[in-house]
């Protein structure tokens, strides 16, 4: 709670340092108050946790965790973007208002306990997000991102409050532990109607939020058009949340009726496994494949909540994290290379092995983690999410993932391809040392995890 | 009694006015006049919350949207496209489709029990008040940040910018 006060608090401080033009503060006050916020949320791990406010808010591990990785992706993220903002307007306090307006909205859909809290707190984020997605206001692509992800989105949100709303009427509650209640009481074979067409209206507008196939068609146009930092964001803080409020519903509401939408949510995994990275091998731009990449590893979070176990939300935990990390250095690296040769076309990379070793070096981790190579985070994530899916017996579903994933190796590789044996003739890039400082310190996350993958495994009950 | 049956009748007038009228903005008009006759069948079913929202937002906000945006698409016969026959022929199967649901539904229907309000006054603004700010406290409160967030966002978007170079866009 306290959380969750200081993240909406911040934005408002924020805009009063725009107003009196204290520019300079504008960074250091919001990582600041991100890691006060952070701070409050980890010391109250050891806390008894009970839903506070009617029921409305349960700050329990799970949540904890969840508000932790969103609190310290997005403070990566923010630390990317000393001058990115100022080079797009001069209403830089506001841009950063509203970042923290949608971490806000994440923290109630990480800690929610009450459907109305997960409704609200969805709404937020994407309200932020459809403003981020259209700061740029001159450049065109971001115009229509921002006009696509609102239209796409307000109807998503419609099946999800229609889910909602049905839910309501055969349960009668909002709150999460009445409904479970009521779902024991039933069986797959006896459940109302209704009920059973709310879940499956929540998966679709869930699934909607994540970027799911066979709903993902404003994903790639949406990462493309926005400005990349902000793209970064939704790729990592936001899909984050959206998989553990996914995750929250399913595991605390309808585990007991897992027959019911275990066939629907199995045939949707597939489709945005399959989607996701068959397309992304037609793509020439880095930024579009990374969309379409997010699509893909949309599908692998999707295992967690099909193969639903005690296990499911430290997968998802890991992976979360993994699948954040890496995407953070990628798109820390695309920024800085935008910026010199002014596109994001795979050719862009060639010859940066030679010029900054460095950077070459982070991005190919980042790669080998996306793709799942042993040794680095992305491994373990995949490791998890298909070690839960064979204790479930769900066998063919692992062989069509791990297919997937080695198709998905050929399109990261190109890109390492292009940095170490495409020879160009460029300038060297000129990393400033905040990006180095956050590249640096995603390379350790993602090696360490990968190698001792038990310092964030078992942290949620 | 009398006065439901009098509202009813009123409503289902304006209804048919609605889709016969000739000019699309008489028609919006009707509309209006429909709404209004269901928040006074919500007022006299008790249900004062639903009345006072169908009456802002619906009768209000909305349609005064469409109003505008009628008179801005400034529609008459002249500009009006012709329909082609697939549209034709793809409205008269949803018809039809409506039709058959209609007449399913209206074969299965019986004299259902009617049903029995626990609380008499569920449909107050008082009883919303209360539960808006006692269980419901949280949620009502953090919904300001949703609003404050798009107030932000709205200036932000619709503001003019003023380039290094000196240009405003």
């Amino acid at each position: 709670m306290n959380t969750l006060i200081v993240i909406s608090v911040l934005p408002i401080v924020l805009l009063y340092l725009g107003l009196y033009k204290a520019k300079n503060a504008l960074l250091p006050v919001t990582i600041v108050g991100l890691l006060v916020a952070l701070g409050l949320a980890v010391s109250q791990w050891n806390v008894d946790a009970q839903p506070i406010f009617s029921g409305m808010m349960l700050f329990d591990k799970y949540a904890i965790a969840f508000s932790s990785i969103s609190i310290l992706s997005t403070i990566l993220i923010l630390a990317l973007s000393k001058e990115y903002f100022e080079r797009i307007s001069s209403h830089v306090a506001e841009y950063y208002a509203v970042i923290l307006f949608a971490l806000a909205g994440i923290i109630v859909m990480v800690s929610y306990h009450n459907l109305s809290m997960l409704f609200i707190g969805i709404e937020i984020m994407s309200v932020s997000l459809y403003i981020l997605a259209g700061i740029k206001k001159t450049d065109f692509a971001s115009n229509e991102a921002a006009l696509k992800y609102f239209l796409m989105g307000a109807f998503s949100t419609g099946f999800l409050l229609f889910g909602i709303t049905l839910i309501y009427g055969s349960s009668g509650s909002f709150d999460l532990d009445v409904i479970r209640d009521w779902a024991l009481t039933h069986t797959a074979k006896t459940v109302d109607p209704m009920f059973y067409t709310g879940i499956m209206l929540m998966i679709v507008g869930l699934c909607f939020k994540v970027g799911a196939a066979p709903f993902h068609f404003w994903t790639p146009d949406v990462y493309e058009g926005s400005p990349t930092l902000i793209t970064a964001f939704m790729s990592t803080t936001v899909k984050t949340a959206g998989f553990a409020a996914f995750l929250r519903l399913f595991s605390t509401c309808f585990a007991s009726l897992a027959d019911l939408w275990t066939p629907t949510l199995m045939v949707i995994t597939v489709i945005t496994l399959c989607v996701g990275n068959v397309t992304a091998l037609y793509q020439q731009s880095f930024k579009r494949m990374l969309a379409f990449s997010s699509i893909s590893h949309a599908g692998y979070l999707l295992f967690a909540i099909v193969a639903l176990g005690i296990n499911s939300g430290n997968s998802v935990f890991v992976y979360a994290t993994a699948y954040t990390v890496a995407s953070i250095i990628a798109f820390a690296v695309l920024i800085l290379v935008q910026q010199q040769s002014g596109n994001d076309n795979f050719e862009s990379f060639n010859g940066l092995g030679k010029r900054n070793p460095f950077l070459a070096f982070v991005l190919t981790v980042a790669m080998l983690s996306l793709a799942g190579i042993p040794l680095t985070a992305g491994f373990m994530g995949k490791f998890f999410m298909f070690g839960g899916a064979v204790a479930k017996m769900q066998i063919w579903m692992v062989i069509i993932a791990v297919i997937n994933a080695i198709v998905s190796i050929y399109y990261y590789f190109k890109v390492i391809i292009a940095i170490y044996f495409r020879d160009a003739e460029r300038a060297e890039l000129v990393a400033p040392g905040y990006v180095n400082v956050v590249l640096g310190l995603s390379v350790v996350i993602t090696l360490v995890i990968g190698v001792y993958p038990n310092l964030i495994s078992n942290l949620i009950p | 009694m009398s006065i439901f049956y009098f509202i009813a009748f009123l409503s289902i007038l304006f209804a048919v006015l609605v889709i016969t009228a000739k000019n699309p903005v008489h028609s919006v008009l009707y509309l209006i006049l429909t709404f209004f006759t269901i928040t006074i069948h919500y007022i006299l079913l008790n249900a004062q919350f639903l009345a006072i929202v169908n009456f802002i937002v619906y009768m209000g906000a909305i349609m005064v949207l469409f109003l505008f945006v009628l008179m801005l698409l400034n529609l008459n016969v002249e500009s009006e496209p012709v329909k082609s026959n697939i549209v034709k022929f793809a409205g008269v199967i949803g018809g039809c489709c409506l039709l058959a649901t209609l007449f399913g539904t209206l074969k299965l229907a019986a004299t259902s029990s009617p049903v029995v309000l626990q609380d008499q006054g569920l449909g107050l603004v008082k009883n919303l008040g209360k539960v808006l700010f006692k269980e419901f406290l949280l949620p009502f409160e953090i919904s300001s940040i949703l609003l404050l967030s798009a107030m932000v966002g709205a200036v932000l978007l619709a503001k003019r910018e003023r380039q290094p170079d000196g240009k405003v866009f």
